[in-house]
């Protein structure tokens, strides 16, 4: 029985996948085939590609790892790999390192020194360094350190090392919903609600980013219609687990029942998540919602991935609520800790 | 001459052209498709209110270089002034309303009248239209230059009913204007039309569309005419097929003919299903019309229900494509059905090649799965097989969740002959989770490395007892590499230990792996990570005690000898089990094989010295 695919067999049977946990498990062993035989550039090649499929469908940690051993060989041989993808690889990294609490916001500001260093050092402009500074004092719940990155970062010139325009927009929606300005957040939303900005992510994202905003000012038929689109547009991929949070928190306010089938449709991908920060919001939205639903319908089981490590009744809501509550709130109190102030535990208040 | 005017389109016609050119068309040979698209237009409407009425377009191509024209006639309904007025005017009028609304808009047409023509402008300087309308009125020319100028006028002589239009091609277009191009483009996307589509030439005339076929309409005659169904099909998609399933919706308004590829298609292939609308080929790539998982088919769609995005060559995405696709696929669905019922044969065939859609399809239809599951391929400890077969072992199939795992035990699995089921490719690891409950009387189970053991036969507690030393000794000789020893008896005996670990610990391999590559920050980063787990992570080296070595190793244990031999066995079962090693397990090896070497020269010699 052949058990050993060589590494030319693997990376053509990976790029034959989509993304998933499935390419991700193909793409290690590739890479690890090219580690036991010696075959650095191979091996160099895997890797980038772990990089980019395990950033978009939930595996941060494999993207790190995948990453940081990238980056010491390329130090070690710079003429021998591309330095373009390389760093366009470490804005993803960059952006995902405050989602990890037990990395300290030392070492993440030094991270973004680095970036900054290696941006210039290549001639990039340096407005991808501000915006993630942005990005990653936002994370913190610093809002005036990241107001006074955003004033810097908008007035510095685009170029191909620049996240797109409709990435870009996105955050600043963000920086406006953390600040607690909704009105002001339908205004930066618009240019992507209308369709004139949007790539891969957007505006899966941003539909129910929005979603929040729209309930508290009352716009709720508004809001109605992009939760419909918008989880047409996420349904199924374990990349969102953030924004199935986020449908879920309004759901539970508008329509509890639909809230639960995202809940059960979803579970599966949060409970497998390396992203401990989406993992959490997930799981307090997920706590809110099953008390809203045990008032309504309190004979209801829950639908449970198999793969789900909970041992108590499915039908008993309340525990299972606790249960939810209990891992986000831990994981909150790990942020805070980290953040040095109560930024995350509020969100998820 | 009569009455002339000149008129100015509202809009900048050049720039209009140029995006209608660059950026709504995939290429200048749909200037066809829209001349076609017109012509059924105005056969339909004709027929309309002329019931029986028998449509026909001719195209005739006459002269020679820059005098090479086309003409495309129909016997439609023909335009009045005002029509002509009306249609060109739809254009500037949506301009106002920016590019949206010219695009958008519900008509019972195929085509845009105005829109289509322009498109006639990437291959030709000038278009003139005759046109008589079957109301009455005078005949009218119309010409038009992609300058934004057109003339209008009333012609002299009356004209029969129906619309020419004159094209006379631009040196770049000239392969657009070949017979021989001509005719296959025609029968392209004319191929389905209810009348008779010629192409005059040199004298030669061609009905480009002779036969009909009379399953068109009625998919379900197509299981009849097998050999006629296959042969149109190859003929119109350029591939040999082998097997179909005609596809029907309930309204009847949508209805096709899904012939099954004739080799295996990647996941992420591209769906290119061709699709007619009121019998007029609209698209030769639309994507969306049948769901994501049927990409084992090329279809053949005619419908008359759908709405078609500017380009005319996709369809909008909304409810009712929504509803027509899952028809569809439930068509598809029920012909797969129909042969598990009764052609196993035919749909063993189709799933051997199609593996990977079935698997997809499966894990969304807990029904489909409990149809076609006997014939889905699965890798297990038994070879490659089928899992019906795999079934009718009466064993618990056990699963892993991925190829790693599956790579770590399936050895010392299949020497407890254990069946165990690789669950790391896509679908696999789901579809054995839901079998239970798809199949009855069926047991599947998800096996972690680390469970392997679970069949291994437990040393008694007496006989543990005598390995004590020797077990504490191998515990802290592995510590550095945080992995613990543990003694089992297992098959095979030639193997003398089995490494295995946990997700959590494989997830720490790399992390230290990576660390040593990385620079120093990164390094401190990880660092900062594998502290968090590295309580929980602690891989296991198995030492079989049915093993003659591993009974001397446990039997006299050495302060100096027995760390050295677990160490040198540890990183020989990394090798065994192709991990990659860390620079210290590298050195043990290293170290390890010289001190052998060594120790076993010295014994020689001193054997020498004895004798």
């Amino acid at each position: 029985m052949k058990t050993e695919m060589d590494f030319e067999e693997l990376m053509d049977e990976a790029y034959g996948l989509p993304n998933g946990p499935a390419k991700l498990g193909m793409l290690e062993e590739a890479a690890r085939v090219a580690d036991v035989n010696g075959m650095e550039e191979e091996a160099y090649e895997a890797r980038s590609e772990i990089v980019e499929t395990a950033t978009f469908c939930g595996y941060p940690m494999k993207a790190l790892i995948a990453f940081s051993w990238q980056l010491g060989k390329f130090d070690q041989q710079p003429e021998e790999y591309d330095e373009e993808t390389l760093m366009w690889s470490y804005k993803w990294i960059l952006g995902k390192m405050p989602d990890f609490p037990e990395i300290s916001r030392e070492k993440i500001l030094e991270l973004l020194e680095d970036f900054g260093r290696r941006f210039k050092s290549y001639g990039y402009s340096e407005r991808s360094y501000w915006y993630y500074r942005f990005r990653i004092f936002m994370d913190f719940g610093e809002l005036e350190e990241a107001g006074r990155s955003y004033d810097r970062f908008r007035t510095m010139d685009r170029d191909f090392m620049s996240d797109c325009e409709a990435c870009e927009q996105d955050e600043i929606m963000r920086y406006f919903l953390l600040k607690g300005d909704d009105e002001k957040v339908l205004e930066v939303a618009q240019p992507i609600l209308k369709g004139r900005m949007s790539c891969a992510e957007i505006p899966h994202l941003t539909l129910s980013e929005i979603l929040m905003p729209l309930y508290r000012l009352g716009r709720t038929a508004e809001a109605d219609k992009h939760q419909t689109k918008g989880y047409r547009l996420i349904k199924g991929q374990n990349d969102f687990v953030q924004s199935f949070a986020e449908q879920m928190d309004y759901l539970t306010r508008m329509n509890p029942a639909k809230g639960i089938d995202v809940l059960e449709e979803t579970l599966v991908f949060a409970t497998d998540h390396e992203d401990p920060y989406a993992k959490m919001l997930f799981y307090a939205r997920a706590a809110s919602l099953l008390r809203r639903w045990a008032e309504e319908s309190p004979e209801y089981r829950l639908r449970l991935p198999a793969s789900f490590p909970y041992e108590g009744d499915p039908g008993d809501l309340l525990k299972l609520a606790d249960y939810f509550a209990e891992h986000a709130q831990t994981a909150a109190a790990k942020f805070d800790q980290r953040n040095g102030n109560r930024h995350v535990s509020s969100l998820i208040e | 001459m009569t009455a002339s005017n000149e008129y100015r389109f509202q809009v900048n016609l050049s720039g209009m052209i140029q995006i209608l050119s660059n950026h709504l068309y995939s290429s200048p040979k749909v200037f066809l498709r829209e001349l076609m698209q017109n012509a059924t237009d105005a056969i339909t409407a004709r027929t309309e209110a002329e019931p029986g009425y028998q449509g026909e377009v001719r195209v005739e191509l006459t002269g020679t270089g820059e005098q090479l024209t086309m003409m495309v006639e129909d016997n439609g309904i023909g335009l009045t002034e005002a029509d002509i007025h009306e249609f060109l005017a739809m254009i500037g009028q949506s301009s106002k309303r920016g590019q949206q609304a010219l695009l958008d808009g519900e008509t019972s047409f195929i085509g845009r009248f105005g829109i289509g023509l322009l498109s006639c402008f990437m291959v030709s300087h000038e278009i003139v239209m005759l046109t008589q309308s079957a109301k009455g009125g005078p005949s009218m020319e119309w010409r038009g230059k992609p300058d934004g100028t057109y003339t209008i006028r009333q012609l002299d002589t009356q004209l029969s009913p129906g619309t020419k239009v004159y094209l006379r091609c631009t040196p770049d277009a000239a392969h657009y204007f070949e017979p021989d191009y001509v005719k296959e483009a025609l029968f392209y996307y004319g191929a389905l039309l209810p009348y008779p589509v010629t192409l005059h030439h040199d004298g030669a005339q061609h009905v480009v569309n002779s036969e009909t076929p009379i399953w068109l309409m009625d998919p379900a005659l197509a299981r009849s005419r097998r050999s006629e169904v296959l042969a149109f099909g190859e003929r119109l998609l350029g591939e040999q097929f082998q097997d179909f399933i005609p596809l029907t919706t309930a309204s009847g308004r949508t209805g096709g003919i899904a012939f099954v590829l004739p080799h295996a298609v990647n996941l992420n292939a591209k769906r290119s299903h061709r699709v007619y609308l009121k019998r007029m080929l609209i698209s030769e790539k639309a994507e969306n019309i049948l769901p994501e998982w049927a990409f084992f088919v090329k279809c053949l769609i005619w419908t008359d229900e759908l709405q078609p995005t500017a380009s005319r060559e996709h369809f909008y995405e909304n409810e009712k494509l929504e509803e027509v696709r899952s028809e569809l696929g439930d068509a598809l669905r029920k012909g797969l059905a129909d042969m598990a019922e009764s052609q196993t044969e035919r749909l063993q065939k189709l799933i051997r090649l199609h593996a990977l859609s079935m698997k997809a399809l499966a894990v969304q239809d807990q029904a489909f799965y409990a149809m076609i599951h006997r014939w889905l391929p699965f890798e297990s400890t038994r070879g490659h097989r089928e899992l019906g077969e795999l079934i009718d072992e009466g064993e618990t199939l056990y699963f892993t969740s991925s190829v790693d795992e599956y790579r770590q035990i399936h050895h010392v699995a299949s020497a407890q002959s254990m069946l165990v089921i690789n669950g790391g490719y896509i679908y696999d690891s789901d579809l054995m989770a839901t079998l239970p409950m798809t199949v009855q009387n069926v047991h599947t189970e998800r096996l972690q490395p680390d469970q392997v053991s679970m069949s291994f036969t437990d040393v008694p507690p007496a006989e543990r007892n005598q390995y004590y030393d020797a077990l504490r000794l191998a515990d802290s000789a592995l510590q550095r590499f945080r992995c613990r020893a543990e003694v089992k008896g297992f098959k095979p005996s030639d193997l003398p230990v089995l490494f295995t670990l946990s997700q959590e610990s494989s997830t720490l391999r790399a992390l230290e792996k990576a660390s040593e590559e990385s620079t120093e920050l990164f390094s401190s980063v990880l660092g900062s990570l594998s502290s968090n787990m590295s309580s929980a992570g602690y891989s296991t080296l198995y030492l079989n005690v049915s093993n003659p070595i591993i009974q001397r190793v446990l039997t006299s244990p050495d302060d100096q000898m027995t760390p050295i031999a677990i160490e040198m066995l540890y990183v020989n079962a990394l090798m065994m089990g192709h991990y990659a090693m860390s620079k210290q397990e590298l050195e043990v090896l290293n170290q390890g094989i010289v001190r052998f070497i060594d120790w076993g020269l010295r014994a020689n010699t001193d054997r020498k010295g004895d004798a």
